[in-house]
């Protein structure tokens, strides 16, 4: 019988990372942080220049800016026949917008900077400050998207240099969070003219093209982007580490100890993330398991390093069973599927688990328990089963869907939908303050955003699910297997003169250990302490 | 017969099922830690108080130094206390209306002592499903020496005073903050041995202690 690991390493391995599109963020995600006020032309300090409509300018009405990527309509452009025309608005409505904003009376800052914008044409000297500050209510309202919607303007219409700077700084900050990915990542740090970028933003416009080219198979493109980041910055280990990631993709099973060496000195950059070290030291575990190096994987996975308190990953301790089982540490293997069962990872989908812990049962002669380890999973997943059989609609699989939601695209994909629908809901709210004019825009806005989130999320979920019913369906073959074999060697006769084998000597506890027995309540700071006492009722060899 | 025939079919029945339960669940788990917290060298100093007495109270302070052999054993090398006596009003009342002399009422003024410490109880506590805290609770068995003022010169502010040993006999338990610092919350008993006039001192005290040379 062969009953193996159900995805090899380097297959896991590049899906965990390229997973993980942001592994490697630094500051944790965080709103838009307020701008001094001196920092920009605060009504006092310097004022703008007076929104002048030129004699004879075309409204905004009349005059629709060119459309946005994203399909957005454009801010202030109301569609013709369906609105009323944006009404004439005193240029020094701009101001009080102003004065307002650094009031903290965001809702009437964000309805007269829209009523200015409206009546202003995109010429104007503080359109485009307009833009920006509007954006910035929006996002300190919570209506991130919305304030994404309009730095995304200023970005793509540049018509003042002095807004750039700032615009692009805020958008790298809502990249922290769930966010238009099209619209941020893509048509904006993707596509920016790198020559005129602000050296606050260039690295991770840099970077960001870079992993565009990187994503459509173009090393050597993205390497012109990476050998221009700074070195001693962030995004440059991060591009270290994307490039890592296609390299570990296109070697297609053949690792070298060259990759094992420097995802390990990836692991010791202090300028990645705790998660993105966690992320190389789970590569170079897995690297080394493909190479059988059972116990530098182990090595690697003592290496993670987890936040006080922190449960760590399902992940991380299915592989190091599945290491420890190599290993042959069965006992260690079982206490690591303990940790597995806590209430923690209760939700995961891990049909891994069953087939090696039943494995475990099975090598210790424990077949009984191997049977109704390997059945166990039959049992939890017979719903997603029976409707893999029954060619049912895999997305509304409630255990698929929720493995499909926990990790990759979908994950981000999902949580942006999330994102959407509370920021939908956040908008009602502001219905009052907005006045009707704006209300009214963000909700085409969010309507239009969520409509195309939603679509996004069904494909990337469609795809994800059928991977999960695969891997389901693999492992429920296993646990057949598994069923025969231990049957077999349930009905096996004992032979004459057969003893049991001699019992594995109890490991005794030092002088600085302690032991808590588990009695079913899991402790967070206990879960990679389980110490599983189980005797072997294997036979001797060699009776008659 | 019959009632043994029928305690023969309850505990076989008992037996299959605790059998059945083997064989489905087989072995044990434990959580098995490395300690995080360790003594070694160890000096504490704390405020109390002596309680039990009705014609004062004292209240106390203390020092002392305990070194730790194991993690469960440990001598109190020593200890020093100090008390600072307060009056009662029963015996203001006594000394006011009913005059009783000042002289009459004995009162505790230092004690010094020494004990050997077990650690019986490591352990730790969740709080509020937030963070893990460690503890352990000990107990203390040692002897000391009590001096007492036993009559007072009013007028002067002097006294008699007498030196008396006891037994000391103690609980209490400590809370971890980090590697070298915790807190000890300490219930004692003196036992004062003297000529059929045998008394308690019981003490009540707080201390901060800070550890040296513990193992990481």
């Amino acid at each position: 019988m062969s009953v193996v690991r159900m995805q090899s390493a380097t297959a896991a391995a590049v899906t965990l990372l390229l997973a993980l599109q942001g592994v490697a963020q630094t500051p944790p995600p965080q709103p838009a942080p307020r701008p001094p006020a001196g920092s920009v032309p605060a009504p006092a300090a310097q004022p703008p220049a007076p929104a002048r409509p030129p004699a004879g300018s075309v409204p905004a009405a009349a005059a629709p800016a060119p459309a946005q990527p994203g399909a957005q309509p454009a801010a202030g452009q109301p569609q013709a026949g369906q609105e009323q025309p944006p009404p004439k608005v005193d240029p020094k409505i701009f101001d009080e917008a102003l004065k307002d904003y650094f009031d903290d009376k965001q809702e009437q800052a964000a309805r007269k900077l829209y009523a200015f914008i409206e009546s202003t044409p995109p010429t104007d000297e503080n359109f485009s400050w307009a833009q920006y500050f509007l954006a910035r209510c929006l996002i300190d309202l919570n209506l991130r998207h919305a304030g994404a919607v309009y730095l995304a303007k200023v970005a793509h219409e540049r018509s003042n240099p002095q807004v750039l700077p700032k615009t692009l700084e805020a958008l790298k900050v809502l990249t922290l969070v769930p966010h238009d990915e099209v619209l941020i990542d893509e048509q904006i740090f993707g596509s920016l003219d790198l020559g005129f970028l602000p050296d606050s933003v260039s690295d991770y416009a840099n970077y960001q093209q870079g992993l565009v080219d990187l994503r459509v198979g173009n090393e050597r493109w993205a390497r012109t982007h990476f050998v221009k980041l700074d070195e001693a910055g962030v995004e440059a280990s991060r591009a270290k580490f994307a490039l890592l990631v296609t390299r570990l993709r296109n070697a297609k099973g053949v690792v070298d100890d060259q990759m094992i060496e420097d995802f390990l000195e990836l692991s010791k950059d202090e300028k990645l993330t705790m998660e993105a070290r966690n992320e190389a030291r789970l590569a170079v575990a897995r690297l080394r398991y493909e190479k059988k190096d059972y116990e530098g994987a182990l090595k690697a996975y003592d290496m993670v390093q987890l936040p006080p308190l922190d449960p760590g990953r399902a992940t991380l301790y299915l592989e190091e069973a599945w290491t420890r089982y190599n290993l042959g540490q069965l006992r260690a293997t079982i206490g690591l599927l303990t940790t597995l069962d806590a209430p923690s990872f209760r939700d995961e989908f891990l049909p891994d688990k069953y087939i090696l812990r039943a494995l475990v049962y099975r090598d210790l002669c424990q077949y009984l328990p191997a049977k109704r380890a390997a059945k166990e999973l039959t049992r939890r997943f017979s719903d997603s089963l029976e409707a893999i059989r029954e060619r049912d609609d895999l997305t509304q699989d409630f255990r698929l869907r929720r493995a499909a939601n926990s990790h990759g695209s979908t994950k981000r994909a999902a949580k942006f939908l999330e994102s959407l629908n509370l920021e939908g809901e956040n908008l009602g709210r502001h219905a009052g303050g907005f006045g009707d004019r704006l209300y009214k825009h963000l909700g085409h806005v969010y309507d239009l955003a969520h409509a195309e989130a939603e679509r996004l999320y069904q494909q990337r979920l469609r795809d994800a699910v059928r991977e999960e019913a695969d891997k389901l369906l693999r492992a429920d073959e296993q646990v057949r297997l598994m069923e025969y074999e231990v049957g077999l060697k349930l009905y096996e006769r004992v032979k004459r003169g057969a003893k049991l084998a001699q019992p594995e000597k109890q490991v005794q506890l030092t002088s600085a250990q302690i032991a808590f027995k588990f009695t079913g309540e899991y402790w967070n700071d206990e879960l990679r302490s389980y110490r599983v006492s189980i005797p072997s009722r294997c036979l001797e060899e060699g009776a008659q | 017969m019959k009632r043994t025939l029928l305690l023969l079919v309850c505990l076989a029945s008992a037996l299959a099922h605790a059998q059945g339960e083997e064989l489905e669940n087989p072995g044990t788990v434990l959580a098995v830690q490395d300690r995080t917290y360790r003594m070694s060298s160890e000096l504490w100093i704390g405020v109390g108080i002596a309680p039990l007495d009705a014609f004062y109270k004292g209240l106390t302070g203390q020092v002392g130094y305990v070194y730790h052999f194991s993690d469960s054993f440990a001598w109190q090398v020593g200890r020093g206390l100090l008390s600072y006596n307060i009056k009662t009003g029963l015996r203001n009342q006594l000394e006011t209306q009913f005059g009783v002399s000042p002289t009459a009422f004995p009162q505790l003024n230092w004690i010094v002592g020494s004990d050997v410490m077990w650690t019986p109880i490591y352990g730790k506590t969740s709080w509020l499903n937030s963070s893990v805290g460690h503890f352990e609770v000990f107990g203390t068995l040692g002897g000391s020496v009590i001096n007492e003022r036993i009559a007072a010169d009013v007028a002067s502010g002097t006294g008699q005073t007498v030196f008396r040993p006891a037994v000391h006999l103690g609980l209490g338990a400590r809370i971890f903050t980090s590697k070298s610092v915790s807190f000890r919350l300490d219930f004692s008993n003196e036992f004062v041995i003297y000529k059929g006039l045998e008394s308690n001192i019981i003490l009540v005290q707080l201390a901060l202690a800070l550890n040296f040379g513990g193992t990481e």
